[in-house]
């Protein structure tokens, strides 16, 4: 019998499968196939399981037009249907597909790498149908278009690409697209991971694209005319194209007063200086250019080295690796004991590393604040390039000085002109020069005066506000 | 993919290419706790005519209780006696964070003369460094202990910037010293220090011809050599307006703002400089006179007796530079614009500066007299 045999074709490909349930009654000539752990049980016994108590086998044609279901005849198609949720119903030599699928995943809570002050507190979560249900009820229009791929020849993970008709450059949603299904892996596990895999450039330790867990960032960067990808499995989701200023903008410079927001943008930026430069100079300054250094500090500074075994390059490399090391150890460990490390980290080492003559505490100040201004950025992803990057400049400056320190940033320069996100520019907009963008990248200028999307989008619709009359 | 490859393949070359350069940067490191920074140097010239250079380090390490080092040697140039001291030390002699130069009276009265090329050339040397020049033996100033002051050379340093930002003594740079010597129309200056016992005073202007020493002006006098050297924002000034023999009539003046403009007239031996001076000040003290400041009559009064007074004092100090032959307020430099350069080429500027007849005027204007009317 042709049931017989596809059923049992079907049952051969998951075998072995512990958690996949075969449900048969005889009686009925009907077989139910599915994994109890990705469908909603209480529909099941709702809709299938008790109506199929009541029924004889002549009643079946009708207690099976009350459900939604699609008929597949093809078994790789019944097979994919089954592994993304759904219930298999045979009966008649006739597989119906019921869709059951409700994953379960974490609820929606608070973003726990992206926290703001203000404004909604929501994060995205694993399942990408709770994704994108974030994004949509920010949204509401016809016009936001999603498009669903699949990655990973193994995993088969959905990707969805989002994007709102007519404000978005669709160059960037077909390069995008492309791009995601010219990639050829087993699986793919993480956002961020895929985005590493469409990147422009791989090799560079800058983020290629936007990546970020808060649905109101993601709903204004689709208003702004970008493209946005969702993955399954992922509580991010990424927008591009991106440029490098977009790092430092949280969505709190929004939700504050636009003086506010100006001045906690300046701030980042000068935390950005700080962070890649401080321990650079500190190291330049003690190395070769004493002239540099303010009489006033001159004493305490010389008296605090004076006590220090190594040149200047090493103590500093070895304090940042301390502060690393505490920052990575702090990472990994549970919240409670991860604030005892800090505390240990923070004044044992610190105050005794001092004291023990192995380092300055001058150092120790330069060290401990350059690490402060590097969680400033509101992306962690940004804050981990830009960490990395003080190691090269350090050990530039403990070899050739401030003219060491010239030859990273000269070098920082031309390999983030290189860059592109998407093929647009990553330092959009200071090259290409677009002074129309900067009251929303350096500042965070009144409302009034945002009225025009970001131009980096090339949207074919640029107004974003009517100016008032 | 193949791109991504071969940018791979180029690494070893551009690792040893690094490597390379890094490693030639090794040589000129000067590790903060193993220089020597000159914080001052001084300057005297020994009857063999060797030059007596002193320097003053400061030294910070935890086990020893000095707070300073001081390293003296002779030589003839200053860096060869930068070797020599070199030898006596354990730190390496720098000197980018040289603050003060002390000019010994018997080094200045020389001349300077080439010595000060040494310290401009050496880009490590700020053109904001202090130049003084001691009433005495500036090596001795520098080599001794003042109970009060347990580090010399910042107490120097301190002392000089705080003078000379109230304007008692004209700011004495490296970069002004020099400036006014090469200018052929202006001679520089440098304030003066001398020891009092167990402190360090102010002992007035130094005047130099070119780079000669040639007199000083006493430091009651310091503060119309500021009025006539050129304006300032904030000043004090003491004035005993003595008409009769008995009045101890005396003004007080503070927030002193002055501005000057020097104008020359005629031709050849007809030429006149006149000085040009505004005062805007307020009054802090009035005391022994019998003007009620109250009244817009007597204050006007009064504004003529400081004119007067300060008009009378310029012009007698005017007199004493061109006695000297010190163009210290740059006289010649207006000349010289005024009768174009070519001209100026033809006169013999330091012949003819002390016959030149300069007049000052002085306008006083009082803003502000206190609390009291």
């Amino acid at each position: 019998m042709e049931q017989g045999q596809q059923l049992t074709h079907i049952l051969q490909q998951f075998d072995d499968c512990a958690d996949f349930k075969h449900i048969a009654y005889p009686e009925l000539n009907v077989d139910l196939l599915y994994f109890d752990h990705m469908i909603d049980a209480g529909k099941l016994s709702r809709e299938v399981l008790s109506p199929l108590l009541s029924v004889t086998e002549n009643e079946m044609a009708s207690a099976l037009a009350r459900l939604t279901f699609t008929i597949k005849s093809e078994n790789k198609e019944i097979v994919v249907a089954i592994l993304s949720g759904s219930a298999a119903l045979f009966h008649g030599g006739q597989a119906y597909i019921i869709d059951m699928y409700d994953p379960k995943g974490r609820a929606i809570s608070q973003s726990e790498t992206e926290t703001t002050i203000t404004g909604p507190h929501e994060a995205f979560s694993e399942p990408a149908n709770s994704t994108l249900s974030l994004i949509r009820r920010r949204i509401r229009s016809s016009h936001l278009k999603c498009i669903r791929l699949q990655v990973g020849e193994v995993s088969k993970t959905d990707v969805y690409v989002l994007y709102v008709a007519d404000i978005v450059n669709m160059d960037y949603v077909q390069e995008l697209i492309r791009r995601i299904r010219e990639i050829e892996i087993d699986a793919v596990h993480d956002t961020n991971m895929l985005v590493q895999l469409v990147d422009d450039k791989p090799a560079s330790i800058f983020p290629q694209f936007y990546t970020t867990e808060r649905p109101d960032a993601i709903a204004s960067k689709l208003a702004g005319g970008r493209v946005v990808g969702v993955m399954d499995g992922s509580p991010f989701a990424f927008s591009a194209p991106t440029s490098l200023f977009e790092f430092f903008i949280s969505s709190d410079d929004y939700y504050q007063r636009w003086s506010l927001g100006t001045a906690t943008r300046i701030l980042r930026f000068i935390a950005f200086i700080i962070t890649i430069l401080f321990t650079g100079i500190y190291v330049s300054v003690t190395t070769f250019h004493y002239e540099m250094i303010p009489q006033k500090l001159l004493l305490t500074l010389s008296e605090s080295r004076s006590r220090v075994p190594f040149p200047p390059v090493y103590e500093a490399l070895l304090m940042e690796t301390v502060i690393e090391l505490l920052r990575e150890a702090g990472a990994r460990l549970p919240t409670k004991i991860g604030q005892t490390i800090g505390i240990v980290g923070g004044i044992v080492i610190g105050q005794a590393a001092v004291q023990a003559g192995f380092t300055s505490n001058i150092l120790i100040i330069v060290v401990a604040s350059s690490a402060i201004a590097s969680f400033v950025m509101p992306s962690f992803i940004m804050s981990a390039s830009i960490r990395l990057i003080r190691f090269g400049l350090i050990v530039l400056a403990g070899i050739w000085g401030n003219l060491g320190i010239t030859v990273g940033i000269a070098f920082l320069v031309i390999h983030l002109s290189h860059l592109t996100s998407l093929g647009s520019s990553y330092l959009t907009p200071v090259a290409p020069h677009k002074p129309g963008d900067w009251m929303d990248i350096f500042i965070r200028a009144p409302f009034k005066l945002l009225g025009k999307r970001p131009s980096q989008a090339k949207s074919p619709n640029p107004v974003r506000m009517k100016p008032k009359e | 993919m193949r791109n991504f490859s071969s940018r791979y393949m180029r690494l070893p070359l551009l690792l040893i290419f690094a490597g390379s350069l890094l490693l030639g940067g090794c040589g000129d490191q000067r590790i903060l706790e193993q220089v020597g920074l000159i914080q001052t140097t001084s300057y005297d010239l020994l009857p063999n005519g060797e030059l007596k250079i002193a320097v003053a380090i400061p030294r910070v390490e935890a086990e020893s209780n000095q707070e300073r080092e001081v390293l003296r040697t002779s030589a003839p140039t200053s860096k060869q006696a930068r070797i020599q001291m070199s030898r006596q030390t354990s730190l390496q002699l720098v000197s980018g964070q040289l603050r003060v130069t002390l000019l010994g009276k018997s080094f200045v009265q020389a001349g300077i003369g080439d010595h000060l090329d040494t310290q401009t050339r050496d880009p490590a040397i700020s053109p904001l460094m202090k130049i003084a020049v001691v009433n005495g033996d500036a090596e001795q100033l520098l080599n001794q202990r003042y109970s009060q002051h347990p580090r010399t050379d910042l107490y120097i340093e301190r002392l000089l910037g705080k003078e000379s930002d109230s304007h008692s003594i004209p700011k004495a740079t490296l970069y002004e010293f020099v400036r006014d010597y090469y200018d052929d129309g202006i001679d520089p200056v440098a304030p003066m220090i001398r020891r009092a016992g167990e402190n360090i005073v102010i002992d007035g202007i130094a005047l130099f011809k070119d780079d000669r020493y040639v007199g000083r002006i006493p430091e009651k006098d310091a503060m119309i050599f500021a009025c006539l050297h050129g304006g300032f924002k904030q000043g004090e000034l003491g004035i005993r307006l003595r008409k009769k023999e008995k009045s101890t009539e005396a003004v007080v003046l503070t927030s002193l703002v002055s501005s000057r403009s020097i104008k020359v007239t005629g031709a050849g031996d007809k030429m006149k400089v006149a000085i040009d001076m505004h005062l805007n000040a307020t009054v802090s003290e009035y005391i022994g006179g019998d003007l009620k400041l109250g009244k817009p009559r007597d204050l006007k009064k009064l504004e003529q007796k400081i004119s007067a007074y300060m008009a009378a004092q310029a012009e007698l100090l005017v007199k004493k530079l061109q006695q000297a032959g010190a163009d210290s307020i740059g006289i010649g430099s207006y000349v010289r614009n005024h009768m174009g350069y070519p001209a100026w080429k033809k006169t013999n500027w330091g012949e003819r500066y002390p016959r030149i007849e300069v007049h000052c005027k002085v306008k006083t204007r009082i803003n502000n007299v206190g609390k009291m009317k």
